[in-house]
């Protein structure tokens, strides 16, 4: 490998190697939209059940994501370390993600502080920005137009207040999270060199 | 041209650490197809001119590398890459 042409070729065959994987990131959006859609259902089904105790609805609320969140951690890291190396496209969506977990956890313990505060319009609308941001780095437009859904959707809630917030929780996940999810799941998989 | 990249394992080590935010000593070890010895030997030399950094842990008891490009290491490859190109254009 002395001529430059050799080295150059190395070089681009190391880079080729690299995938660009986003599956686990659709099977986050699958896990966390199946999740949510699971639990709203529920709650609306038995509300009974759910609020049977005083923080009933509270602990439902706020266990399960926070199981939720451990678990997909787990596999994030469990995935990580299986493929050997970390990208830096996969660097930037796990910061803004981790952002995103962080402040569901301030909004989750604001609401708790304030009683008037509910906690489901700013989450969905942070959602959708987040959602908005990954799918403009990622270029796949099906998330982008999910966030974009999420962020119209959160904006409409501001002037019916009166409207059921785990219908809210439904519609907005199925469309923001669920759907663009499968979509990047079903997607072709592509490398470095198709760039 | 920089003698340090001009050698094929190290030169694959830092083209796969520039392409990624980090990388563990196993993938090193496939993409460069070398040995665990060379490969260790041929990382420290990198370290030791401040080209890449090395941080090792351990996961379930057992030993894990992971390797990163420092900014030296980032300005060192492209000027090396600089370099083969013009070579390439001038037919060398």
């Amino acid at each position: 490998m002395n001529s430059s042409r050799d080295q150059i070729e190395a070089i681009a065959s190391v880079i080729n190697n690299t995938r660009e994987n986003l599956k686990p990131l659709s099977i986050n959006f699958i896990f966390w939209g199946c999740l949510v859609i699971v639990m709203s259902l529920f709650n609306y089904a038995f509300p009974s059940l759910i609020e049977s105790t005083q923080y009933g609805d509270v602990l439902f609320w706020t266990v399960l994501p926070l199981i939720g969140m451990i678990l997909t951690i787990y596999y994030n890291i469990k995935y990580r370390n299986k493929t050997g190396y970390e990208t830096y496209l996969n660097r930037v969506i796990k910061i803004i993600w981790g952002v995103f977990n962080l402040s569901w956890i301030y909004i989750i313990a604001l609401s708790f502080t304030i009683k008037s505060f509910h906690p489901v319009p700013p989450i969905l609308f942070l959602l959708g920005m987040i959602l908005i941001i990954t799918g403009l780095i990622i270029k796949f437009k099906p998330i982008t137009l999910g966030g974009i859904f999420l962020t119209i959707f959160t904006f409409y809630l501001n002037f019916n207040p009166g409207i059921n917030l785990l219908l809210v929780n439904i519609i907005g996940v199925s469309l923001g999270m669920l759907v663009p999810g499968l979509s990047l799941f079903y997607s072709k998989p592509h490398n470095k060199s198709d760039e | 041209m920089n003698k340090l990249l001009f050698n094929p394992i190290r030169l694959k080590i830092m083209s796969s650490l520039i392409n990624n935010s980090e990388c563990d000593f196993n993938y090193l070890k496939k993409i460069t197809e070398s040995t665990q010895g060379n490969l260790s030997i041929q990382l420290k030399k990198l370290k030791e001119e401040k080209y890449i950094n090395i941080k090792k842990k351990f996961i379930n008891n057992y030993p894990k590398t992971s390797c990163s490009i420092t900014e030296k290491g980032k300005i060192k490859f492209e000027e090396f890459f600089k370099n083969l190109i013009t070579l390439k254009e001038n037919g060398k």
